[in-house]
């Protein structure tokens, strides 16, 4: 035990002295000169209120499709940031583990996975310009599709089979 | 300041810093510059000379880009983000208090975001608000614009109605006119011709 701490204190000594070269300066000018000097003030998240979304408003309400786009597109940005953090999550664990990781991140890349498909269903395929009606037409031609021929990833049955059980 | 507008245009920057020049050395002479100097050969008095030089037209211009953008760029920007970043520095995240409604520039981190939120940018949600009035707005006409064509298309096609397709027979009054006197000169003739 004695053997191995006295090398190891040295060398982290030695690591701790080579850091604070560059480390010392900087702390010294934050506290002594920086934040002395500062007063702290805040700044907000900016809460949205939920307003009608598009299965809501009549065909020819201009301003309820607005508002139900407006909304559709901050929606979009949260869900694609949430997603971002699932992402890292299950990259960092798969990066950590390495081999391992099939075994041990299942839980993480599972979670992903479904979030990954969740936000496909409701936000990919609808181009540049793709906005709520267009997201919501989706929605409906799946259920549709659906309605006819089973789940998603099911396959399609044929167009007798389908027409007979709708 | 007019003295300022001066640095702006190189020419006279440049000027300027020839009259300083001389201003410092006021007796300097032609050996100082690197050209060849002409004495034009006439009698008597002091000779006009012409100084043949190259062209210092690239190094003055050099001078008076790096003057300009260093002093009016690189020194005003550089103190200005320092004196920001270390005095006032950026904000901290907290909770929305409550029956507080915050300001619309309080929604950003950086103190010059702030800045330019606050005081030239307009506010978002009157901006949203706005738009919505000017969509309302064309909407409207919008509906009464495909309203009329409606009407003038079953105009157009039922020619039922004395409106957008109708011709008005103007010259009514003439062919009465014409009428009566065909009849009084029949009257007058007879039939007999």
């Amino acid at each position: 035990m004695g053997d191995k701490q006295t090398p190891r204190k040295l060398f982290d000594g030695f690591i701790n002295a080579a850091v604070s070269i560059i480390d010392s300066p900087v702390t010294w000018f934050r506290e002594r000169v920086v934040t002395p000097n500062r007063e702290s003030y805040p700044w907000y998240h900016q809460k949205f209120r939920r307003v009608p979304t598009i299965d809501e408003c009549y065909t020819d309400d201009v301003i309820c499709f607005y508002e139900a786009n407006s909304q559709f597109k901050r929606d979009k940005a949260v869900d694609s940031e949430i997603l971002a953090i699932l992402r890292i999550r299950m990259e960092d664990c798969n990066m950590f583990h390495g081999p391992d990781a099939v075994a041990k991140c299942k839980s993480l890349v599972e979670t992903y996975k479904e979030a990954e498909g969740n936000w496909f269903c409701k936000y990919g395929d609808l181009g540049f310009h793709g906005n709520v009606k267009d997201a919501y037409m989706k929605q409906k031609h799946r259920m549709v599709w659906e309605r006819r021929h089973g789940p998603v990833g099911s396959g399609m049955r044929d167009a007798a089979a389908a027409a007979g059980d709708e | 300041m007019a003295a300022w507008s001066t640095l702006a245009k190189p020419q006279q920057t440049s000027a300027v810093l020839q009259g300083i020049r001389r201003l410092l050395a006021p007796n300097a002479t032609s050996d100082l510059r690197h050209g060849i100097t002409q004495q034009i050969r006439c009698g008597g008095g002091h000779h006009k000379e012409m100084f043949i030089t190259p062209s210092r037209f690239q190094w003055n211009k050099c001078k008076d880009m790096v003057h300009y953008y260093v002093f009016l760029g690189v020194i005003p920007l550089s103190l200005i983000t320092f004196f920001v970043n270390i005095y006032v520095g950026p904000a901290t995240l907290t909770p929305i208090p409550e029956n507080y409604k915050p300001k619309y520039w309080e929604y950003y981190r950086h103190p010059v975001t702030r800045f330019i939120s606050r005081y030239i940018m307009p506010n978002p949600q009157m901006e949203y608000e706005r738009h919505m009035n000017v969509l309302h707005e064309e909407e409207e006409r919008r509906q009464l614009y495909l309203l009329e064509k409606k009407v003038k298309q079953l105009m157009a096609e039922r020619s039922d109605y004395q409106a957008y397709y109708y011709s008005p027979n103007t010259a009514i009054k003439y062919y009465r006119k014409m009428k009566e006197v065909k009849k009084e000169e029949n009257d007058r003739q007879g039939d007999n011709l």
